[in-house]
């Protein structure tokens, strides 16, 4: 099972650990950098919460949202204005940051400022993505694209260490179900656990209904509590979850993202059945149920 | 079957090479392995570590076992550590071994295939028991 640990961020900037056997870690923040402002605001706030809740935390934010349903989209501020921001976060905040990466020249320039690499759903089994990403020397948040099987994510896997990665997260946001509709199959979870490394949720996208509303996604944020608590009590070492303080005016993603205010109570909730879970672990073991053991 | 046991005959006279024996790592898919053993025409390959050491085997027996045992869709069984269906710790024979004691072994063990292993482990070859039973039956030059 996943025994492989990341450590993401330096040891002076509040560096986060994601391991099977630790706090469960919040990734989080605006899906696109709207502003500096708005940048700042929100690890401001989000921080906040992530204190009273008592979980360690990475700034997620990306610079260019290079899969949008239209071409007249906000594509966010670009490669150069949206590193700039998240270096002012990671500085200022005093915490780890993450952005996304749609274009394999963009990976150096990201790999400079970002602690976390995330590859996009939709490019998971892009080589030219994957080797971007392990050369930048980060950790290599993996999503699982919506249309892959969990197991075949170890040929990302194995793509990435390959190229020299050995801190590797995998994270399940959601399988098409169908034409615009997506459902988690918790399942995908302790699969790719089996790869050895720390697997995350996200609950944002996880509820989107992609290009549902002919130009733009849609979603059922209703059922993110629902899908985290499952997550959590299924086995996730991470949860990620997309925050707005304004989600009706948010400029990328505005019907799946969570609204702050209601943070903290999907956190806590989260965090309970995660901590809950270990204990159960402690009490009774791994999960093994198969006969053979 | 009567074997002669005054043959002179060791297993390293009709063993196959290391190139003509299946071999794979720990961590290659299930798919890979299975490619291998049809490639290679033996129901039998061999799990090396980095340094050659034999760590298991699958025989045709431990697939066929596993495929009523296993209730997980093809595609995900494919993409499994080959590792993970391995029997490990399998019955191996030396070099030195005389061939028709390793024969005897084959029966005894219902086996078609023994690994031939060196003094530390490490994979040298593979004892087919066709190969064998020709040359001891002199139809086949050891």
């Amino acid at each position: 099972m996943n025994k492989k640990k990341i450590l993401v961020g330096s040891p002076t900037n509040n560096q986060v650990v994601i391991h099977n056997n630790s706090d469960l870690v919040l990734i989080a923040g605006p899906c696109a950098i709207e502003t500096r402002e708005h940048s700042m605001r929100m690890a401001d706030l989000i921080g906040k919460v992530c204190r009273k809740v008592g979980m360690q935390w990475i700034f997620k934010a990306c610079y260019d949202k290079d899969c949008r349903s239209a071409p007249t989209s906000f594509h966010g501020l670009g490669l150069e204005e949206g590193l700039r921001v998240l270096s002012e976060v990671r500085s200022e905040h005093g915490i780890p940051v993450t952005s996304d990466f749609s274009d394999p020249s963009w990976g150096a320039a990201t790999g400079e400022v970002c602690d976390l690499i995330q590859v996009p759903a939709y490019l998971c089994r892009q080589t030219s993505i994957l080797r971007a990403a392990a050369e930048t020397g980060k950790p290599v948040h993996l999503k699982k694209g919506q249309f892959m099987s969990p197991w075949n994510m170890k040929n990302s896997c194995r793509k990435l260490e390959s190229f020299g990665s050995s801190e590797i997260m995998l994270t399940d946001r959601g399988t098409f179900f169908g034409y615009n509709m997506l459902v988690n199959d918790m399942r995908a979870l302790p699969i790719m656990a089996e790869t050895g490394y720390p697997v995350c949720f996200d609950a944002t996208h996880s509820i989107q209904m992609p290009t549902s509303m002919g130009n733009i996604s849609g979603g059922q944020r209703e059922f993110i509590p629902h899908l985290t608590r499952s997550a959590a009590a299924c086995g996730i070492d991470a949860l990620f979850v997309e925050v707005h303080d304004d989600p009706p005016n948010a400029l990328s993603d505005a019907n799946t993202v969570l609204d702050l205010k209601y943070l903290e109570v999907v956190l806590s909730q989260t965090k309970a059945m995660h901590d809950m879970r270990r204990e159960l672990q402690e009490k009774w073991g791994e999960d093994n149920v198969h006969p053979e053991g | 079957m009567f074997i002669q046991k005054d043959s002179d005959l060791d297993v390293a006279s009709v063993m196959l090479d290391l190139n003509s024996t299946p071999r794979i790592s720990s961590r290659a898919f299930l798919k890979e392995a299975l490619d291998l053993m049809d490639a290679k025409k033996l129901g039998i390959i061999c799990i090396t570590d980095r340094f050659g050491k034999l760590e298991g085997i699958i025989t045709d027996g431990d697939i066929r076992r596993m495929l009523t045992r296993v209730q997980k869709p093809f595609a995900a069984l494919f993409s499994d550590d080959v590792i993970e269906y391995s029997v490990k710790n399998p019955i191996t024979v030396k070099r030195s071994t005389a061939l028709s004691d390793a024969i005897a072994t084959m029966g005894l063990m219902q086996v078609w295939d023994l690994p031939v292993i060196d003094q530390s482990g490490k994979l040298e070859g593979l004892l087919h028991l066709h190969p064998a039973i020709e040359a001891i039956l002199g139809v086949r030059n050891a």
